[in-house]
């Protein structure tokens, strides 16, 4: 099947959850990692075993914090 | 209110847009805006706001100018390396134009104190380089019922929404609360590219213009993000989040709280 | 200008002979801003750049222009009547 992640197109096999899906991506930091799924919020994505489907649109929302980490 | 020659002049270049004219230049000159955050992201901001004649503009930041900081944090020079970066930015804005009124508010924002500090103002910009900051920001604005713009940047990468009370999402919505300490990078440790700032932060401040001057087409609902090695700007939407803990229909966080400052070692 | 009704007698007049372009357009489009729709103002303005430029200028604005009168003194007169809103 075919999704769109962060607006580009990727095969990925049939029945790919979200959870697989941050693994197969090797997205940094997937604990503080955001992710929609048609423009809907998934919660908990490290765990998530929803199932993606053809033509579904993936977003990754990242951290970005600026020049100091901590106050 | 009536415009000086003197005013017709600096504005004209506004003026002559359809979409401001007069009325337009009318209603920045009437605006105030609080820009938190002195640095990278607040510098280029808070200078077009004062180019732009934004009437009042509050300037928040409780550090000094530092050498690192001159990579990117333009509204300060190498003369103002110790001062504070609240002072050294006002006379930055007050020499480019001085019709603008500049507040300053030395000292870090808190949140003792920021309800009534963003409640003078219309508009506010999160100029910020740390997590809880923003989250503090975000809470209050919610609270307050005030619009903001948030950004961050990092390495190339740089993104910004904009909060429209009621119509969108919150920047908790996106993010729902802060990553501990060294989860995620920081510009000290991962650097960023001192332009980027320029970007982010006027793009930031084109979101205050257009909403002091009534122009449509704010990043209400969608994330901008902007990639520098590849030039490549994406707009993601983004929905409002549920059971937001601060702006949803049954919000646990009613007042804005330095918790999570603590619980992050500030002062370490 | 060919022969045609007599122009109207404007309610108001602005002179933007000390201003250079695109000065003269800014202050004309001040000018207008306080104007009702329907109302006609005479605008003296230089020769040259002035009179070239703005009746295309104010007519892109939406407002109309009656006619451009040579005072004979290097100075035009322009009537304009305020578009509507």
């Amino acid at each position: 099947m075919d999704i769109s992640i962060s607006g580009e197109t990727r095969t990925y096999g049939p029945g790919t959850t979200v959870a697989q899906l941050l693994v197969l991506e090797k997205v940094e930091t997937p604990e503080y990692v955001t992710v929609a799924v048609n423009e809907e919020f998934v919660d908990a994505p490290m765990a998530s075993d929803r199932v993606l489907r053809d033509g579904d649109r993936v977003e990754f929302l990242y951290f970005m914090g600026g020049g100091r980490q901590w106050a | 209110m009536g415009l000086s020659d003197g005013d017709l002049e600096r504005y004209s270049r506004h003026i002559i847009l359809r979409e401001i004219g007069v009325g337009g230049q009318r209603r920045l000159l009437a605006g105030k805006v609080l820009v938190i955050g002195a640095g990278g992201l607040g510098s280029p901001a808070a200078m077009y706001l004062a180019a732009a004649g934004v009437g009042e503009i509050g300037l928040a930041d409780g550090d000094e100018v530092d050498l690192s900081n001159l990579q990117r944090q333009i509204a300060h020079s190498t003369a103002d390396i110790g001062r504070p970066k609240v002072q050294s930015a006002a006379e930055t804005l007050e020499a480019l134009n001085p019709g603008v009124r500049v507040n300053r508010h030395p000292g870090r924002v808190t949140a003792a104190d920021i309800l009534d500090l963003v409640a003078r103002y219309d508009f506010v910009l999160d100029g910020t380089d740390n997590f809880p900051a923003k989250f503090l920001i975000n809470d209050a604005c919610v609270i307050a019922g005030k619009p903001f713009s948030h950004a961050g940047i990092i390495r190339f990468r740089g993104q910004l929404t904009t909060y429209l009370p009621g119509r969108g999402p919150c920047y908790r919505c996106l993010f729902v609360q802060p990553p501990p300490p060294e989860a995620v990078p920081s510009c000290r440790q991962a650097g960023v590219v001192g332009a980027l700032a320029g970007v982010i932060g006027c793009l930031q401040a084109l979101e205050a213009i257009k909403f002091l001057a009534g122009l449509g087409g704010l990043l209400c609902g969608r994330l901008l993000t902007f990639d520098a090695l590849s030039m490549a700007f994406r707009e993601i939407r983004v929905p409002v989040r549920e059971n937001c803990a601060v702006c949803g229909p049954d919000p646990t966080i009613l007042r804005p709280s330095d918790h999570e400052m603590a619980a992050c070692g500030l002062g370490e | 200008m060919s022969a045609k009704a007599p122009l109207p007698r404007p309610g108001a007049t602005l002179d933007i002979t000390d201003a250079v372009c695109p000065l003269t357009f800014v202050k004309a489009k001040v000018a207008l801003e306080d104007l009702e729709a329907g109302q006609v103002i005479s605008i003296r303005l230089n020769d040259g750049e002035p009179a070239q430029n703005l009746p295309r200028s104010l007519k892109d604005e939406g407002h109309a222009v009656l006619g451009l009168t040579d005072n004979g003194d290097g100075t035009f007169a322009l009537l304009v009547r305020k578009g509507p809103a």
